[in-house]
């Protein structure tokens, strides 16, 4: 009977074109302006490594001086500083752990007539990979015996590798890189999640930005590389370069990894130790405790999905409810018609539910229709807001899930609208409709 | 077939109430032609529908073909009435966006019927009916008679078991109701019961009895056809109550 009454909505489309044209292109309107900015949100905050984000943990010490602190509020900066990033990595807390912080430099073509390449990637411990799952298409991390002799070592991504070396397989091939020479031991394949989880903050944004090379941390960090990305210094710094690193300056993103959900007690315990170890040695004014995220916590903490962002979706969600109170009169145009031919349905034997399934699965038609129209425009909106700016560019696409979602959510808002006038279309008293007629 | 016994029905307003059918008795057997006349707001077309179980009665008895119909659900009505009941309206009644195969589908897709069943059905209908070469058409393509006889055909396919008809001829010419009159009597001659509501005295009489109402109630009897109505029968009974 469902087949029937599909078909009796597919046919009923062509009846009243005007008004069937009319209740499709506002539904569309709507599922695509919520479609539209829920794809971005959905992109924005998506679970980027769900089966493992529980056990990745960001943690973070307040190191800023204790002026204009007020009890409660939050710490100066979300990075680290060196010397915390080296005592967290030597504590061995943790299956794995690893420092990040942003490196850019040039490399050198092979070949003199090509131009100095610019390059911004990551330092990282070896361990970094693993943590995060990228995917290899040639090669593998370093090792960690490699992060210990600060190793002239590199992984780069496919488009990087590509771009030096062609399509060939770069491993164990080298590169003029920061005037030193580095080896390549692997090359990622297509790795950019977004958001850019690892490091959010610094060179780029969470959105934007591309990560192209790696280096071993300990290896940046002798280069003496410059950190490229947000420093901030709220003590005085000595001069020089080991003057830097012993300061209070925070620049880096820490992580760790635990073997299960429930390590993270063990975790958050010792960074509570450490951080009373270290008052002991006069470090850390304010009376701030350690703090520990998950990746979401994390994202969530940042606020990389911002409110302005939300309050787009709850706005577009309000624009398809005023449609879908549009679709409602319109809906109610439409059936009203009908009753003649729910009395004869009726006296033909149809009974209220019948009639209820018929006209429910009519809407339920439109709603398809109203959803695959929504889609294209939906389509043609995330590609007028990809062209605003390089940060949308990168979150204006829609995948899979949404697209799939878009469909849902025009057929639910057409059963939804199309609820009172099925009803009411079911409350004709065919006695009156057949002696009218 | 159909049995009412001191049916009554009352529409009831806030300020009025109007005692549409009342002490209404009537008892129509298996293969009778039964029309029924009576001047407007006579209560024939409430009669028509109760009997057709569009409408519920206040008070009395009715049953149909052995089921008492009194105190059925809408559902349970709906469903007797697609089993047991065609119907012909004077309007024709037909969908106007369904081709004549289509229309005559309609009670046949309530029944949940195989598809090859209906279809022989329909076909059979529609060449009883003198269309069986036209199933693709649509309504409005055809003159009056011939959608009655549509009508005619959607109400057999289901094989009714009682025919009801409010008016069939009402809005044709004068040729086209003497041959719609007559497909319906060579259908109550293959055995299917009729119940037929007309102002036209000329096929009133061609019936096998006429029933005469007014004021809600059976105000005298036609009779006809001695075998099939007995005053005297109490098994047969069409009596107008005072």
């Amino acid at each position: 009977m469902l087949r029937y009454y599909f078909l009796l909505g597919v046919r009923n489309l062509r009846r009243n074109p005007i008004l069937t044209a009319l209740m499709v292109l506002t539904l569309a309107i709507g599922v695509a302006a919520s479609v539209s900015t829920l794809t971005i949100l959905h992109v924005m905050s998506g679970d980027p490594i769900p089966h493992k984000s529980q056990r990745l943990l960001a943690p973070l010490i307040d190191n800023a001086p204790s002026r204009g602190y007020v009890q409660g509020s939050k710490p100066g900066d979300n990075q680290m500083s060196y010397r915390d990033a080296i005592n967290l990595s030597a504590s061995k807390q943790g299956e794995r752990r690893t420092a990040v912080y942003g490196v850019a430099g040039a490399i050198e073509a092979a070949r003199p007539d090509l131009p100095v390449e610019g390059v911004n990637g990551l330092g990282v411990e070896s361990s970094y990979f693993a943590m995060f799952e990228t995917p290899f298409l040639y090669g593998n991390a370093w090792s960690e015996t490699e992060d210990k002799s600060k190793a002239k070592v590199v992984v780069l991504n496919s488009v990087k590798s590509e771009k030096l070396f062609g399509k060939e397989n770069p491993v164990g091939k080298h590169i003029r890189m920061i005037n030193e020479d580095f080896q390549v031991v692997g090359v990622l394949n297509n790795w950019n999640p977004l958001p850019r989880y690892t490091h959010p903050i610094g060179s780029g944004s969470a959105i934007s930005g591309v990560d192209e090379m790696f280096i071993p941390f300990s290896t940046a960090i002798s280069l003496e590389l410059q950190p490229n990305g947000n420093t901030t210094c709220q003590s005085d710094v000595q001069p020089g370069w080991q003057g830097f690193l012993d300061s209070e300056c925070t620049w880096i993103q820490y992580w760790f990894e635990t073997k299960t959900v429930a390590d993270r007690g063990a975790v958050k315990d010792y960074l509570d130790a450490y951080m009373a170890e270290q008052r002991k040695l006069g470090r850390y004014q304010r009376q701030q405790p350690a703090q520990l995220f998950n990746v979401m916590q994390w994202m969530d903490y940042l606020e990389i999905v911002s409110n302005d962002t939300r309050l787009s979706v709850w706005l577009s969600f309000g624009f398809l409810l005023l449609c879908l109170v549009n679709t409602v009169g319109l809906l109610l145009a439409k059936f009203s018609v009908r009753a003649p031919e729910v009395g004869v349905r009726r006296a033909l034997g149809a009974t209220q539910g019948d009639i209820f399934r018929q006209f429910l699965m009519e809407a339920g038609v439109i709603g398809i229709a109203g959803g695959f129209a929504g889609l294209l425009l939906a389509l043609g909106s995330l590609a007028l807001i990809a062209q605003q700016s390089k940060d949308l560019a990168a979150v204006a696409r829609m995948d899979w899930p949404m697209l799939a979602l878009t469909m849902v959510l025009a057929l639910i808002a057409s059963l939804l609208a199309g609820l009172l006038p099925t009803w009411r279309a079911c409350q004709v008293t065919p006695a009156i409709q057949l002696k009218s007629q | 077939m159909m049995r009412m016994q001191n049916l009554s029905k009352v529409y009831r307003t806030h300020m009025i109430e109007t005692h549409a059918l009342r002490g209404f008795d009537i008892h129509v057997r298996q293969g009778e032609f039964v029309t029924v006349t009576g001047p407007s707001g006579s209560g024939k077309t409430t009669f028509l529908n109760i009997a057709g179980l569009l409408e519920t009665f206040n008070g009395g008895e009715y049953v149909l073909d052995g089921v008492d119909v009194k105190g059925m659900s809408d559902d349970a009505r709906s469903r007797l009435r697609n089993e047991k009941l065609g119907f012909i309206f004077q309007g024709f009644n037909l969908i106007p966006d369904l081709n004549l195969y289509d229309n005559v589908d309609v009670p046949l897709r309530y029944r949940g019927l195989s598809a090859a069943d209906r279809d022989k059905r329909i076909k059979d209908a529609l060449a009883q009916v003198g269309l069986g070469s036209r199933i693709k058409h649509y309504p409005a393509e055809l003159s009056g008679g011939q959608q009655q006889r549509v009508a005619i055909a959607r109400a057999l396919a289901g094989s009714p078991k009682l025919l009801l008809a409010d008016e069939p001829t009402g809005n044709l010419d004068t040729q086209m109701a003497r041959s719609v009159m007559e497909l319906l009597e060579e259908i109550n001659a293959g055995g299917t019961t009729i119940l037929m509501v007309t102002h036209d005295p000329e096929l009133a009489v061609r019936a096998q009895r006429n029933v005469h109402i007014i004021d809600g109630q059976v105000s005298d009897l036609v009779k006809k056809m001695p075998s099939l109505f007995d005053v005297n029968s109490t098994s047969a009974t069409v009596s107008a109550t005072a």
